[in-house]
């Protein structure tokens, strides 16, 4: 019985003996071990969004074909459901519990022109902006009802000269996106060609797509050899910049031989009509296409025409894509710094458009472009890149990094997108700020960048922590795209809250989350990669659904479906 | 006056001389309760994963034959065919597994039951190498009732497979 009280003096004794060494030291060491425990719990924030969340990024179906993965599909549209196939616009007048109609590209133009309604459904009288941005000091607002009125003027001018396929040959410009629109409202399809293509290029890709008109910059293409090598070309636009409008763009007689009936721009909108209003119903009007080019591996181009339908699932899918807080909306200002001629940029605009977002357009916009260069003058909030202009930025701010305390300030910041959390700028990340390419100016902060990988082409990789290096450089959130050559839009992109890294020196390139809700994917066997019960699902990329040109495509490239139900190349 | 001195000094423990030792073990204690806590802190954790999920089945061409073992006997799915489509049935095995009330249909081509109402074993298809029963007889109301139940399964089970005659194209590329 004597033992456990001895016991416990013993202990006590220990204790008093382990206390008496209590110095100075020691309560600096006790207030740092607490500091230690209790400030971050103090500071910590919750992660973004639930890492289970993350953990299933999508809904795979139930039962798959012999030879093929189940086809998986995005968490909003599961097994089941119908794919996303629209905007779901409801008319005036339409029964509250009707489901909307799918819509087209009129009435995304339509949305954008009216004023945006804010929760009591009252007007809120602020319409989003259109902004052009020129040159280093100068951007133009321009009036929505304006260009409204360009779009008819325009169009019906197309009309009356009988043209039913038009090629666009210019640079992200308001006269780009207007021809587009002018081509849903007056039933003539729009044929993007990319501005970067040399003018041999352009009468190929003119010749192969049949265009019996072209929307171009003036000065750029002969005339008289557009004349030569382009037969089935009947009129031309010419878009004369505001700087060179006092040149006489009129062409002489010579120049055209007369097959070739030449208008400028600006004096067919000058001199048209006061009050043109939009055709409202034409019925070619849902028919038209929207031809893009792809460029493919060694510049080889390929053309894909788009349906109106195609256009409008992608769009609307890209809109809900982002979860609800972080949806486009009448406060962002989106710039595409990546050519209007691919789909996913063109989606994209077309989806802030629709969601009343202000859009500016700047002609230093495509492939591998210095992101300072296409933002000064403007500070855009959500932004979509190309990989190349991407892989330049995080070079770029990679390279600049180089003093102990920015490279413990961006330690930091990557720690902070470990756990989940899209770190603030605050004092310690201030020091990492110089070395941030510089996106736009006050007062607009850049929360969104969406970065575009092209399939089964030469566009650069970009791993997971390269997207993290860009997240804590620019201090936007990222969303990294699988687009392909017969898809609108995107088919798959990362979660807007998935910061996690991958490890393993394989993983060169970053997982392209989810299927988009418009289309759905599978992966079929090839003779290397196969889907078994164990394991996970590999082989090549087959994307089927609303969004896919003719309704179902292979990419040519080969994938795989991870744990976590993202798709990723192999 | 030095010799007061060392009087007083010998009164009082010699440690005051020294400064306060930052070796003492307490100190120790708390500097590896320290370590561990960073060490806590910054080791890498794992994300948190989801047990992965059954794999999905695959979509088969059953012959009436190689059909009958899914009959819910031996921890086998409980399949049935309905028009040639065979539904997993397998979340509704206390009314098609054995013993359930629909058991004769486990396995089995259950059209021509469904349609007349009845779950008896003359419903069924004897021969299970000839033809597909091909339901010509059946009355409108007993097409509407088949209809009827093949929506319901539509919408509560998945379609695994299809079910074609012994002998036929589909199922010899099926065996191929």
């Amino acid at each position: 019985m004597s033992q456990v009280p001895n016991k416990i003096e013993q202990l006590d004794a220990q204790f008093a003996e382990l206390l008496s060494g209590w110095s100075i030291y020691t309560t600096i060491l006790v207030i740092l071990i607490s500091a230690y425990v209790v400030l971050p719990w103090w500071f910590s924030k919750d992660p973004d969004l639930h890492p289970i969340l993350l953990s299933r990024q999508a809904t795979p179906a139930p039962v798959r074909n012999a030879g093929e993965s189940a086809t998986y599909r995005s968490v909003e549209t599961p097994y089941g459901f119908p794919l996303k196939s629209g905007l779901g616009v409801k008319d005036p007048g339409a029964p509250r519990w009707a489901r909307g109609r799918d819509g087209d590209l009129r009435d995304i133009w339509k949305q954008a022109a009216r004023d945006p309604l804010d929760q009591t459904g009252q007007s809120t009288g602020q319409p989003g902006k259109i902004l052009t941005v020129l040159g280093k000091e100068e951007v133009i607002e321009h009036n929505l009802a304006d260009i409204s009125r360009s779009i008819s003027i325009v169009g019906s001018s197309v009309q009356t000269s009988n043209g039913k396929r038009v090629a666009i040959h210019l640079p992200n410009s308001l006269e780009l996106l207007t021809t587009i629109f002018a081509g849903s409202f007056y039933g003539f399809t729009v044929i993007l060609i990319p501005h970067h293509q040399s003018p041999s290029s352009l009468f190929k890709l003119l010749a192969q797509t049949g265009a019996d008109t072209l929307v171009s910059e003036a000065g750029v293409v002969p005339l008289s050899d557009l004349v030569e090598r382009c037969p089935s070309l009947k009129s031309v636009f010419l878009v004369v910049e505001a700087t060179s409008r006092h040149i006489d763009w009129n062409p002489s007689a010579e120049e055209t031989k007369g097959k070739l009936s030449v208008s400028i721009w600006h004096e067919l909108v000058e001199n048209g009509p006061k009050d043109l209003p939009l055709p409202d119903n034409l019925p070619e009007a849902s028919e038209t296409k929207i031809v893009t080019v792809w460029e493919g591996k060694n510049s080889e181009e390929r053309l894909v025409e788009f349906s109106q339908k195609n256009l409008a699932a992608a769009v609307a899918a890209l809109i809900t894509s982002l979860p609800a807080r972080e949806r486009l909306n009448p406060k962002d200002l989106f710039l595409p710094v990546d050519s209007l001629c691919s789909s996913y940029p063109l989606s994209l605009t077309l989806a802030a458009l629709y969601s009343h977002a202000s859009v500016a357009l700047n002609s230093v916009a495509g492939k591998g472009i210095d992101l300072a260069l296409a933002t000064r003058n403007i500070s855009p909030t959500v932004i979509a890149v190309s990989a190349e202009t991407a892989a330049a930025a995080h070079r770029l701010a990679k390279g600049s990094s180089s003093t102990l305390l920015r490279k413990y300030s961006h330690w930091l910041q990557i720690r902070s997108l470990k756990a989940g959390v899209m770190p603030r700028p605050g004092l310690l990340s201030s020091f990492n700020a110089t070395s941030r390419p510089s996106v736009g100016e006050t007062p607009g902060k850049l929360r969104i960048m969406y970065v575009a990988e092209r399939a089964g082409t030469d566009s650069p990789p970009l791993s997971s922590s390269d997207l993290n290096d860009l997240r804590v450089f620019t201090g936007a959130r990222i969303v990294y795209a699988l687009t392909a050559e017969k898809v609108a839009g995107a088919v798959a992109q990362t979660n807007l809250y998935d910061y996690r890294r991958e490890n393993g020196p394989t993983r060169n390139q970053s997982h392209f989350g989810g299927p988009l809700s418009s289309v759905e994917v599978k992966v079929v066997d090839t003779p290397s990669h196969k889907t078994l019960d164990q394991g996970q699902p590999q082989g090549e990329i087959v994307v089927r659904g609303p969004a896919v040109f003719g309704g179902e495509a292979s990419l040519g490239v080969n994938g795989v479906f991870r744990d976590d139900h993202t798709l990723a190349y192999v | 006056m030095a010799e007061g001195a060392q009087d007083y000094s010998a009164d009082v423990p010699p440690v005051a001389a020294e400064a306060a030792p930052i070796m003492a073990p307490i100190n120790m204690v708390l500097l590896a309760v320290f370590v561990f806590l960073v060490y806590l802190r910054l080791r890498p954790t794992p994300p948190p994963t989801l047990p992965k999920g059954p794999p999905p089945t695959v979509f088969r061409t059953f012959t009436p034959r190689t059909l009958l073992p899914f009959n819910g006997e031996n921890e086998q799915p409980v399949y049935l065919a309905v028009r040639g489509r065979v539904f997993d049935v397998t979340p509704g095995k206390n009314f098609y597994g054995p013993s359930g009330p629909y058991a004769n249909f486990a396995g089995r081509d259950a059209s021509r039951g469904l349609a007349c109402g009845s779950f008896e074993e003359d419903m069924l298809t004897k021969n299970l190498d000839g033809p597909l029963d091909p339901l010509n007889d059946l009355n409108d109301e007993q097409k509407e009732a088949l209809e009827g139940w093949e929506g319901m399964f539509e919408g509560k089970y998945l379609v695994v497979g299809k079910l074609v005659a012994a002998g036929s194209q589909e199922a010899k590329a099926a065996e191929a």
